[in-house]
C-alpha cells in the first residue's frame, strides 16, 4: 500500500540529462555569443536551484547573493596564494557557506515565513556592506582582480572553452546534489509547504529539515558564488547584490517551482531574453516582473509546470 | 556638543521620515498579511509624480505633492483590489506579486525618465541657525509635514471608524469579519494608505536628496530593518524603531562616516532577533 | 507511561484570559469528553496541551513527565495525537500520500489495525483521490485516520463530529472505539454534539468562560442547572 518511492523521478532524470548535455556545446562550437550566454545561464541556473530548495518549503529566500559571495570570495583569496585546485576549491566553495549557514539558519528558521523573508533580505544587505569594508580580505570596492584559473587534476583551465566545461560541471554537480536532497526529502518538504502545522503535528521536526534545506541551499549558492568568479575572473562586491537575488528569484518562479526543472528552464529563458535586450539589459527587469505577475495569478506552475499540465492533458 | 545636537537634529528628521514609510508598510502587513516589496518603488513614484507635476504640468509643490500622493495611493488601491485580492490569503504569492509590481515601476520610470538624477528641487531653501546648530530650512518644513501627517494617520486609526476597522483586522481578521468589518472594502484602503504615505514621503524626500531610478531600494532595506526591529505588525513598535534607526544613522555618519553606520545597525537588528524576536513591540512570532 | 496530567494551566492572549487553573488526567486507556459554549477556550486548550502554543502558566505531565512549553513535534513524539475542527489533511496529495506522511512523519511504524480503519471508513477505494477532493465526510474521517497512523497514545479530538451528517456520526463511534481497543490509546474528546458525548464518554468535563465549571459522569453533570444555564442562548449543535 506504500510503496517506496525510486531514488530519482522523471523531472530529476530530465533534468540530470539536460545538464549533461550542455557540457557538449563547448565541444560542438566555439561562438563567443553563446558562451557568454551559456555562462551566464549555468551560473543563474545554480543560484535558482539554491532557492528553489528553500521554495520547496514555501520559504523564499533573498540570501542567495551572500552565500555565493562566501564561495566566490573564498576562491579568489585562495587564488591570491596559489591555491586553485578544482576538487578542493569546490569542496570549500561548498562547505564554507554550508557552514555559515549552519548559526545563521538557527537564528532565522525559527520565525514565520514573513520573516524569513526579510531577514534574508536584510543578510545580503550585510554581506554587501561586509564586503565593501574589509578591504583587506576582500579588497572593498575594488574587490579582488586576476583570479587565477581553475586547476583540473593538473591542468589549469584557462581557455574559454575550459572554463565553460567547468561552469558544466559545476552546474552538473550542483544538479545532482539538489536533486538527490529534494527527492529523498520530498515528503517532508511537500509537507511543510503544504501544511506545516498539520505536519508537526504529526510528528515531523519541522524546524530541522528547514534547517538541511537551508544549509544545503546555502553551500549550492556558493558553488554558483565559484562558477561566477571563474567566469569573471574577478570577485566584486557588485556581483553579489541583493537585486541579483531578484533575478534567481524571478528565473525559479516564472521557469516553475513545482519542478526542478522549474529553475533551469526559467534560466535559460530568461537569460537568453536578457540578453536580446543587449545594451539595455536593464530593462529586461520589467519583462521578469509582468511575467513574475502573470505567473502568480494565471500559471502558478509557472513555464514548466504550464508546460506537464498541457502535456498530461494532451495526453488525456 | 554641537556636533551631538546636529546629530540629534538630522536623526529626528531621519525618523519623521522613516515613521511614515515604516508604518505604512508595517499597516499592510498586520492587516493584509502582505509584505510589500513595491513599497520603496511606491516612494520612488511619488517622487517622480511630483517632479512631473512641477517640471511638465507647471503645477506649484504643494499641489504636485498632493498629486503624488493622490497617485501612489489610487495605484495602491487598483493593485490591490485587481490583483492582491484574488490570492491575499497566500503570503508568498501577495509578496510576489508586490515584487512584480515593483520591478514594472522600476523599469517604467526607468524608460520614461531615464537614469539620470532628475533636476528636482526643494522650493523652500536656506537654513535656520540656532546657535551653531544649522538647519536647512527644507529639512524643517519636511519634519513639520512628516510629524502632520504621523499625527493626521494617529488620529485615522484611533479615532475613526475606517481606523478601528483597520486596526481590529489587523489584530484578529476572524473576529473583525465576524462583526462585520468588510474586508473588500477595508483592504484597498489600508493599502492605498501605506502606499500615499510611501508616495508623500517620496514627493517630499526626494527633491532634498536625489530622485534616479534606484532610489527605492535603499528604502526598501530600512523599511524591513525598521519593521523588523519593532515588530512586524505592531504600529507603535515601527514608529518608536524608525526613530532610533534614524539616530542611530545621524550619528554613525557624524561621527563615523562611510557605511559602518548602515552595517552596525543591520548587525544589531540581526542580534535583536536572537533574543527578542518579537522585535521592540511586535507580538508571538514562533514559526508554525 | 501515558497519562495525560494538567496542573493550574492557564492561557492568555495579550489582556485576554482564555481559560484559567484548568486541572484534570487522563488515565491510559480512558476516554472524557470536553464541552462548553463557543468561546470557552476548548481549542485553545488542545492547541496548548499538543503544543502548538505554550501556556502563559500552569504545567502538563505527560507519564509523569512535565512537557509543559515543548513544541508540538516533541510532545507528538512522545506520544500525543491530535485532529482539527476544520478538515485538515495535505489538500493537493492523494489519500495514499496522506496516510503515508502521517505513518512517516510519527516514526513508530504502521500502527495496528490501520487498514481496517481506513476499509471502515470507504478510503480504501479513494487512497488514489485527490484528499480535497473527497466528500466532506470522507476529509474529516482522513484527518482522524492520518492522527491515528502517527501511532498515539494519547488523542486529542477537537470536534470530530462538526459538519458530519447524522449517518456519519457513528464513525466517530467507531474510530474512538478502535483506537482504545486496538491501538490502546487514551481519547479526550471536545464536542457540541450531545448525543454523541452521552453515548461514549464515561465522564467529562464543562468548561465555561475558561474555567472547569463541573467534571463527572455526563448524566449527573448534564443534569445541574448551572451547566444548563451556561447553554443558555448557546444553541446545540442540531445536525
Amino acid at each position: 500500500m506504500f510503496r517506496k518511492e525510486p531514488v530519482l523521478g522523471g523531472a530529476e532524470i530530465a533534468a540530470l540529462v539536460t545538464m549533461a548535455a550542455a557540457f557538449a556545446i563547448p565541444m560542438i562550437t566555439k561562438n563567443v555569443l553563446v558562451y557568454s550566454v551559456l555562462n551566464q545561464a549555468l551560473v543563474g541556473i545554480v543560484a535558482a536551484q539554491s532557492v528553489w530548495i528553500m521554495l520547496r518549503m514555501n520559504l523564499l529566500s533573498f540570501a542567495t547573493p551572500a552565500f555565493m559571495a562566501i564561495g566566490g570570495y573564498t576562491v579568489a583569496i585562495a587564488g591570491r596564494y596559489e591555491i586553485t585546485d578544482a576538487f578542493l576549491m569546490t569542496a570549500l566553495a561548498f562547505l564554507l557557506p554550508a557552514l555559515a549557514a549552519v548559526p545563521l539558519g538557527a537564528l532565522v528558521l525559527r520565525l514565520r515565513g514573513t520573516y524569513f523573508v526579510l531577514v534574508t533580505f536584510v543578510l545580503s544587505q550585510i554581506m554587501q556592506l561586509l564586503l565593501f569594508e574589509s578591504e583587506s580580505l576582500t579588497g572593498g570596492s575594488n574587490g579582488i582582480a586576476g583570479v587565477p584559473a581553475v586547476t583540473l587534476l593538473g591542468t589549469e583551465m584557462m581557455s574559454n572553452r575550459q572554463v565553460l566545461l567547468f561552469a558544466c560541471g559545476i552546474a552538473f554537480l550542483a544538479t545532482v546534489i539538489t536533486a538527490l536532497l529534494t527527492r529523498y526529502f520530498r515528503q517532508h518538504f511537500a509537507a511543510i509547504e503544504e501544511n506545516e502545522i498539520l505536519a508537526e503535528s504529526l510528528g515531523l521536526v519541522v524546524w530541522r529539515y528547514k534547517a538541511v534545506g537551508f544549509v544545503i541551499a546555502a553551500g549550492i549558492a556558493g558553488l554558483a558564488g565559484y562558477s561566477l568568479v571563474n567566469m569573471l575572473l574577478t570577485a566584486h562586491p557588485s556581483s553579489f547584490s541583493s537585486e541579483s537575488a531578484v533575478d534567481f528569484i524571478a528565473y525559479t518562479i516564472i521557469g516553475g517551482r513545482g519542478t526542478i526543472l522549474g529553475p533551469i528552464v526559467g534560466t535559460a529563458l530568461l537569460v537568453y531574453a536578457t540578453n536580446l535586450f543587449g545594451t539595455h539589459g536593464q530593462y529586461a527587469q520589467g519583462l521578469y516582473g509582468i511575467l513574475i505577475l502573470a505567473v502568480i495569478l494565471a500559471a502558478r506552475g509557472g513555464i514548466a509546470g504550464t508546460a506537464a499540465a498541457a502535456f498530461r492533458r494532451v495526453r488525456g | 556638543m554641537q556636533q551631538f545636537l546636529q546629530a540629534a537634529v538630522i536623526g529626528v528628521s531621519l525618523g519623521a521620515q522613516y515613521a511614515l514609510l515604516a508604518l505604512g508598510f508595517t499597516l499592510i502587513f498586520g492587516i493584509l498579511g502582505v509584505v510589500n516589496f513595491a513599497h520603496g518603488g511606491f516612494y520612488m513614484l511619488g517622487g517622480y509624480v511630483a517632479y512631473s507635476c512641477v517640471s511638465l504640468l507647471g503645477l506649484p509643490y504643494p499641489l504636485a505633492v498632493i498629486g503624488a500622493v493622490a497617485a501612489t495611493a489610487a495605484l495602491g488601491w487598483v493593485f490591490e483590489l485587481y490583483f492582491l485580492e484574488r490570492l491575499i490569503d497566500d503570503h508568498l504569492a501577495t509578496l510576489m506579486l508586490t515584487l512584480g509590481l515593483y520591478l514594472v515601476i522600476s523599469t517604467g520610470s526607468l524608460t520614461v525618465f531615464g537614469p539620470l538624477a532628475m533636476e528636482f528641487h526643494f522650493p523652500v531653501t536656506g537654513a535656520f541657525h540656532f546657535g551653531s546648530i544649522y538647519v536647512p530650512k527644507e529639512n524643517l518644513v519636511v519634519l513639520v509635514i512628516c510629524l502632520t501627517a504621523l499625527a493626521a494617520l494617529w488620529a485615522v486609526l484611533f479615532r475613526t471608524d475606517l481606523g478601528r476597522g483597520l486596526r481590529a483586522l489587523a489584530d484578529d481578521r476572524a473576529v473583525a469579519m465576524a462583526q462585520g468589518m468588510r474586508p473588500k472594502l477595508l483592504f484597498p484602503a489600508a493599502f492605498a494608505l501605506a502606499t500615499g504615505l510611501a508616495g508623500l514621503t517620496g514627493a517630499l524626500v526626494t527633491p532634498i536628496l536625489a530622485l534616479s531610478p534606484g532610489v527605492g531600494d535603499p528604502v526598501l532595506a530600512t523599511s524591513f530593518l525598521t519593521v523588523i526591529l519593532g515588530g512586524l505588525g505592531s504600529l507603535g513598535g515601527a514608529a518608536l524603531a524608525a526613530f532610533i534607526v534614524g539616530m542611530v544613522e545621524a550619528y554613525t555618519s557624524v561621527y563615523f562616516g562611510g557605511s559602518i553606520g548602515a552595517l552596525v545597525l543591520f548587525v544589531l537588528v540581526l542580534l535583536l532577533l536572537v533574543f527578542r524576536p518579537t522585535g521592540l513591540l511586535g507580538r508571538e512570532v514562533r514559526g508554525a | 507511561m501515558s497519562e495525560l496530567r494538567v496542573e493550574g494551566l492557564t492561557k492568555r492572549f495579550g489582556g485576554l484570559r482564555v481559560f484559567h487553573d484548568i486541572e484534570f488526567s487522563l488515565p491510559p486507556g480512558a476516554l472524557m469528553g470536553v464541552i462548553g459554549p463557543n468561546g470557552a477556550g476548548k481549542t485553545t486548550l488542545i492547541n496548548v496541551i499538543s503544543g502548538r502554543q505554550p501556556p502563559s502558566g500552569g504545567r502538563v505531565f505527560l507519564g509523569g513527565r512535565d512537557v509543559t512549553g515543548q513544541p508540538a513535534h516533541a510532545i507528538s513524539r512522545l506520544g500525543v495525537g491530535r485532529s482539527f475542527q476544520q478538515t485538515n489533511t495535505f489538500k493537493g496529495v492523494s489519500v495514499r500520500e496522506n496516510i503515508a506522511r502521517a505513518i512517516r512523519f510519527g516514526r513508530r511504524g504502521i500502527p495496528q489495525g490501520l487498514e481496517q480503519l481506513m476499509g471502515q471508513f470507504g478510503l480504501i477505494p479513494r487512497l488514489d483521490e485527490q484528499s480535497d477532493k473527497l466528500p466532506y465526510g470522507s476529509q474529516k474521517m482522513l484527518g482522524l485516520v492520518m492522527a491515528y497512523a502517527a501511532g498515539p497514545k494519547v488523542l486529542l479530538l477537537d470536534e470530530p463530529a462538526a459538519g458530519l451528517e447524522r449517518s456519519e456520526r457513528d464513525n466517530v463511534d467507531l474510530f474512538v472505539d478502535h483506537v482504545r481497543r486496538v491501538g490502546g490509546a487514551s481519547v479526550l474528546i471536545i464536542e457540541h454534539d450531545m448525543d454523541l458525548i452521552r453515548r461514549l464518554c464515561p465522564r467529562i468535563i464543562v468548561l465555561d468562560a475558561g474555567e472547569v465549571l463541573a467534571d463527572g459522569p455526563p448524566a449527573a453533570v448534564l443534569a445541574r442547572p448551572d451547566v444548563i444555564a451556561a447553554y443558555l442562548g448557546d444553541t446545540e449543535d442540531a445536525a
